[in-house]
């Protein structure tokens, strides 16, 4: 036997209580990297450049509620706009899959360039994409993933539109935080529907910050009235109010993983302090016979370190390996865009487990540490 | 650390100073604080002890037996007077070198067994070599040994719980013994054992001093027990009496 033997040997010795600890450590573990995960995927680089710029008009009624394309020189009269584009969500299916990952618009590509700023394509792209009325533009991420190349046709089957699509890659784009979705000829969509009298929404730039709050009053007022009433709302407002609900869950995670890690150490602490005190005699006896406080403290401590840290392996490794294996943007249809369980989230949950094991060895050391040989072999069984 | 066999081990218990007692006490005296009371556990004993004597004390329960042999043994320290051991002061010592010192020279044997019980016979005997430089073959000799010795040689891979209450109470003096330590403590050693496993455990205590030179220093209130002893003393109120 070697003294890491005796070690071993001491954690287990109650295997259900080895168990039901290692266990405990495992699940506090796992929903506490769950719960940073999630914060991690809600505080994700929330908005491009141009979003504080961007002003987005729909219909009052509903999203799914159409616009009329009358609409658009009144839009364009308004004083302080950059630019306006139709914007209709496609909403088709490519290939044989159930779900598809990257959403599709409709757009007028000279307006789109105007108000989606970030977006970068290669020139000779760009001028090939509008040039070519049955063509579109493909994010870089949506290229990369299916290994389309630049000249490919891209197939999309109507879900909500009764017609299929068949694009020419004009190019791709990147540059936004989201470098998905396919952009392709709002003409080619009203000629394949054989009307072009409405869009899905419009989507407008103000040519500074300052002007924005106008223009929405204006876009709110303009259509006030009529059969289309409009709702414009400026994407960083929209953002804004996302962060300051995700704000509120923010301290609500950090309050549950604070009082998840503070559980967890008065059960650590309890039940270490319960499994020495058990060994109380035993312990005077390996006194008497020699051992010294240090490594009397090193047992505790190295059975207390090695059960926190089982316990890490099992609940954050099992967490990454979970989340790794489950594709969770897919599961929630591209709500969650990584979930991805980070290497600062693994470290955080191990340093926890490794405080926590020090943290639990502690009280039971001192106890046997102030107790003589002579009061430790007075304890009952 | 000069670890030898038990039955290589033949006279050279007292290293240094042969000639002299292994202990030697005088005016030892131990007073317990208990709140506002004073417990006197030990009254100003003298008392010498010979290499190789089986010394048993003896006396009514509260009388001081466990205090005086705590305190030779190390494991607790006297109130005042003066306590040598194999010539050493060993009152003078820090906690980590009377653990050391207690390593090499002293085997202790309990009225309970104290053996962990997660460990087999062997691993319970191979514990104090642990905190010894020998390597595993060196150990596994011993511990062989030693086991021979109490006659559990082919016990070795039981658990206590497998075992008797006079088995495991051998594995203890093993366990004492595994060292070559020159004393060897006993408190009540047969107070949980039946009349034929008592026998048995003093009957290897008595060859331990007779056979192989240790000092052996039990504390009983068994008569019979006692008479396995070479020499007894009696202990009352604190005070040595005879
Ligand atoms: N830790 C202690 N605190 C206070 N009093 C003690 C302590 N240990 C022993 N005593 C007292 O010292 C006296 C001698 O005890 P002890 O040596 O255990 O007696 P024996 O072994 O002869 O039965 C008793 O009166 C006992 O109550
Ligand atoms: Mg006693």
């Amino acid at each position: 036997m070697t003294l890491p033997g005796f070690v071993i040997r001491n954690a287990f010795r109650n295997k259900r209580r080895a168990l039901l600890s290692t266990l405990s450590v495992a699940a506090s573990l796992f929903l506490l990297v769950t719960l940073q995960t999630f914060q991690r995927e809600f505080t994700l680089p929330p908005s491009d450049i141009g979003a504080s710029l961007r002003i987005a008009v729909r219909n009052k009624v509903s999203l799914g509620v159409p616009l009329p394309v009358r609409q658009r020189p009144i839009v364009e009269g308004i004083p302080g706009i950059a630019g306006v584009t139709p914007f209709t969500y496609f909403g088709g299916r490519f290939r044989d899959e159930a779900y598809t990952p990257f959403a599709q618009f409709a757009v007028d590509p000279v307006a789109f360039t105007n108000v989606f700023v970030d977006a970068r394509t290669p020139p000779d792209q760009l001028a090939a994409w509008m040039q070519d009325r049955r063509s579109c533009i493909v994010g870089k991420v949506t290229l990369e993933r299916y290994g389309l190349k630049i000249g490919d046709k891209l197939k999309l089957i109507g879900t909500f539109y009764p017609v299929d699509l068949d694009l020419n890659i004009a190019g791709y784009y990147s540059g936004t935080p989201d470098d998905r979705s396919v952009f392709f000829h709002h003409k080619h969509l009203d000629e394949m529907l054989g009307g072009g009298k409405t869009v899905g929404t419009w989507w407008v730039r103000a040519a500074s910050a300052e002007a924005a709050p106008g223009i929405i009053s204006a876009l709110n007022a303009a259509f006030a009235n009529t059969s289309a009433e409009v709702r414009a709302e400026t994407e960083s407002a929209f953002q804004m109010g996302f962060v300051s609900m995700w704000g509120n869950i923010k301290l609500l995670i950090g309050s549950i993983s604070s009082v998840v890690v503070f559980t967890l150490l008065l059960v650590a602490v309890s039940t270490m302090s319960m499994a020495i005190r058990e060994r109380f005699r035993e312990l005077a006896i390996l006194k008497a016979i020699g051992y010294r406080r240090r490594e009397l403290f090193s047992f505790i401590l190295a059975e207390s370190f090695g059960l926190a840290m089982v316990g890490a392996l099992v609940g954050a490794g099992g967490a990454y390996l979970a989340f790794s294996f489950i594709d969770l943007p897919k599961l929630t249809g591209g709500m969650l865009r990584q979930f991805e369980v980070t290497d600062r989230i693994l470290a955080m949950a191990f340093t926890i487990a490794a405080v926590l094991g020090v943290v639990a060895a502690i009280p039971p050391a001192l106890a046997v540490a102030r107790t003589s040989v002579v009061d430790g072999l007075k304890t009952l069984d | 650390m000069p670890v030898q066999t038990v039955a290589e081990h033949t006279s050279s218990s007292a290293p240094g100073d042969a000639a002299g007692p292994i202990v030697s006490v005088r005016g030892l005296t131990k007073i317990y604080r208990q709140g506002d009371i004073n417990v006197t556990a030990l009254d100003n004993v003298t008392l010498d002890i010979q290499v190789g004597e089986f010394l048993v004390l003896m006396g009514p329960s509260g009388s001081g037996k466990s205090t005086l042999l705590h305190l030779i043994a190390g494991i607790d320290r006297p109130t005042s007077g003066e306590l040598r051991v194999q010539g050493i002061d060993i009152s003078r010592l820090s906690e980590s070198q009377l653990a050391d010192w207690r390593n090499q020279n002293v085997g202790f044997v309990f009225q309970s067994f104290n053996l962990v019980p997660v460990l087999t016979a062997f691993e319970n005997v191979e514990l104090p070599l642990l905190l010894t430089r020998l390597g595993r073959k060196e150990r596994r000799r011993l511990v062989t040994t030693a086991l021979d010795l109490v006659g559990l040689g082919d016990r070795q891979h039981h658990l206590p719980k497998q075992m008797s209450g006079g088995q495991e109470q051998r594995v203890a003096i093993a366990r004492a013994l595994v060292t070559d330590p020159s004393l060897v403590v006993a408190d009540e050693p047969t107070g949980n054992l039946d009349s034929h496993s008592a026998q048995e455990a003093l009957g290897i205590l008595q060859s331990l001093s007779r056979d192989h030179g240790k000092t052996v220093i039990m504390v009983t209130h068994d008569p019979k027990a006692a008479a396995f002893g070479s020499r007894q003393v009696h202990l009352e109120k604190g005070e040595l009496t005879a």
